[in-house]
């Protein structure tokens, strides 16, 4: 534990040395928030109410989304497991007594930490500049249900990464589609761009049976006060599964891609 | 005409290297696909609970983001080598390609067309043309001019990536400012008259993608004055102006540090 604790540590301050790079990762997040809000802005120009949002509670989900994202989401494991994979860098891990999987969940935690102290001091400015009338702050009972659901939605997403990373050790030239494809089921059926309320039941239903609504849609509902007491152990028990399926495939496909790993490029 | 010669070889270049890995190709283009039909469901959807979006009927919407996507993924057809120009920057390559005897922006800035986004551009044409034609207007006035303003926004979007490489050259951050520039084009999914000032400003006249992506729309449904068209083309071509004299700064800054 103590190791990963240091890796925490040494990648907290890895963060700081790339500070132009680390801007223009949070000056992104912020264009991804105005999209949305500018777009249900316009929305609420001609309705007072859309799919059961009011305006303020569909700001609010807005907003939140900013915050679970900088949790959930923010991942270096993301941008360097492939390439680690494809240049042959994964045999220096190897050969040390660390857990390669553990290792870049320790450092994914470090910027989730960074991203999330951030996050909130954007929001801050953002509700200064935009002025929003947001919903008042939760109860504490919808604080709680949603700090459990994170605990579980942070290593599945860690989980669902690692295995389109992995796919690496069969196609070590081109690391990204897979991940491309699964980005863009995350960003529209995890809830990210709208709330999945927008979509008719049969297809609401159907989306419920894939991970990608846990990693955000869920999370931010249950904050909002938007799920009762027996839908959200119904959806407490589908993340847990759905977290345990996606370390059962991360960790099949990491044994299988170790036999087939040829450092390559060492 | 040499420069289109070799720009015809670089293409072809660049073309066998993504059609090397044909599983990948099919993943990408499933992919992008995929985020702009999702993306399509969800404006029809949102049109479902409202009857406007900031007074654009749901046809009107629609258009604008197929004209988006046509735009943009015309502009990252052209200009996607610009993804690649830290890899010359850190490991000093730029010195072989500022020795040739042909303008460098050839190589860096038009060197890397994506095979994807051609096939993604010509089904995007015919989509665009075919929705336009069906539910906006068929006055082939119009959309001459909606091509016109197409390549006037092409322009901003060459001076904005000529700009990034500028920017490069002298702090060696190119990815997240490139990923800036597509997050920003991003915004313009929904037509520039949904923001509010002094964003909507920003976006129009000072980073000029209003003009780029939304305009030539707005041309095309019969929305855009003579005289913001007329400031449209001056300042498409001030913008593309500025950059290359960014640019050539740029080189004299070049210190050629890792070669």
């Amino acid at each position: 534990m103590r190791k990963y604790l240091t890796v925490f540590a040494i990648d907290w301050q890895n963060q700081f040395i790339y500070r132009l790079n680390f801007i223009f990762w949070r000056v992104r997040n912020v264009f991804r928030l105005l999209l949305t809000y500018f777009l249900w802005l316009g929305v609420f120009t001609s309705t007072e109410s859309v799919f059961g949002y009011s305006q303020s509670q569909m700001f609010s989900y807005v907003f939140l989304v900013m915050i679970v994202h900088a949790i959930v989401l923010s991942a270096p494991s993301s941008d360097n497991i492939g390439g680690e994979i494809g240049s042959g860098d994964l045999s220096n891990y190897l050969v040390k007594p660390v857990s390669y999987i553990k290792y870049w969940f320790a450092r994914d935690l470090s910027s989730k930490l960074l991203n999330l102290l951030f996050s909130i001091g954007e929001i801050f400015l953002l509700y200064y500049l935009l002025q929003p009338v947001l919903v008042i702050f939760p109860e504490s009972f919808q604080v709680i249900p949603f700090l459990i659901t994170l605990v579980l939605v942070v290593p599945l997403y860690y989980f669902i990464n690692l295995s389109t990373r992995f796919i690496s050790f069969w196609t070590p030239e081109n690391t990204w589609g897979l991940a491309f494809l699964i980005i863009i089921f995350y960003e529209t059926l995890g809830g990210i761009i709208f709330p999945l309320d927008v979509l008719p039941v049969w297809a609401k239903t159907a989306v419920q049976f894939t991970p990608f609504p846990y990693l955000v849609y869920y999370p931010v509902v249950i904050l909002l006060g938007k799920v009762s007491g027996f839908e959200f152990y119904r959806i407490l028990a589908q993340t847990f599964i759905w977290t345990v399926v996606m370390f059962i495939i991360a960790r099949f496909i990491w044994q299988k891609g170790l036999k087939v790993y040829s450092s390559e490029g060492r | 005409m040499k420069e289109i010669r070799i720009w015809f070889f670089y293409t072809i270049n660049s073309f066998q290297q993504t059609l090397s890995n044909r599983f990948i190709t099919g993943v990408f283009i499933f992919a992008k696909s995929l985020r702009i039909g999702l993306f399509l469901v969800f404006l029809h959807f949102i049109f479902q609970g409202t009857t406007d979006l900031a007074g654009f009927s749901r046809n009107q919407i629609i258009f604008f983001y197929l004209s988006f996507n046509l735009i943009d993924t015309l502009s990252q057809l052209l200009f996607r080598q610009v993804y690649h120009f830290r890899s010359y920057l850190i490991t000093g390559n730029l010195d072989f390609v500022l020795t040739k005897p042909v303008h460098p922006l050839l190589k860096l800035l038009l060197g890397g067309a994506d095979v994807l986004d051609l096939i993604m551009c010509i089904v995007l044409v015919i989509i665009t043309v075919w929705f336009g034609v069906a539910y906006i207007t068929t006055d082939w006035i119009a959309w001459l001019g909606f091509l016109a303003l197409v390549v006037n926004g092409l322009l901003v979007s060459a001076g904005f990536h000529i700009s990034v490489l500028a920017f490069s050259v002298v702090t060696i951050t190119v990815d997240h400012l490139i990923m800036i520039y597509r997050d920003l084009t991003s915004l313009l999914r929904i037509p520039i008259d949904v923001y509010i000032e002094p964003l909507r400003s920003i976006l129009t006249f000072i980073i000029p993608l209003g003009i780029m992506i939304t305009f030539p729309a707005k041309l095309l449904m019969g929305l855009l004055s003579w005289q913001m068209l007329t400031l449209s083309i001056i300042l498409s071509i001030t913008y593309f102006s500025l950059s290359i004299v960014a640019w050539n700064w740029s080189l004299r800054h070049y210190q050629s540090a890792s070669s």
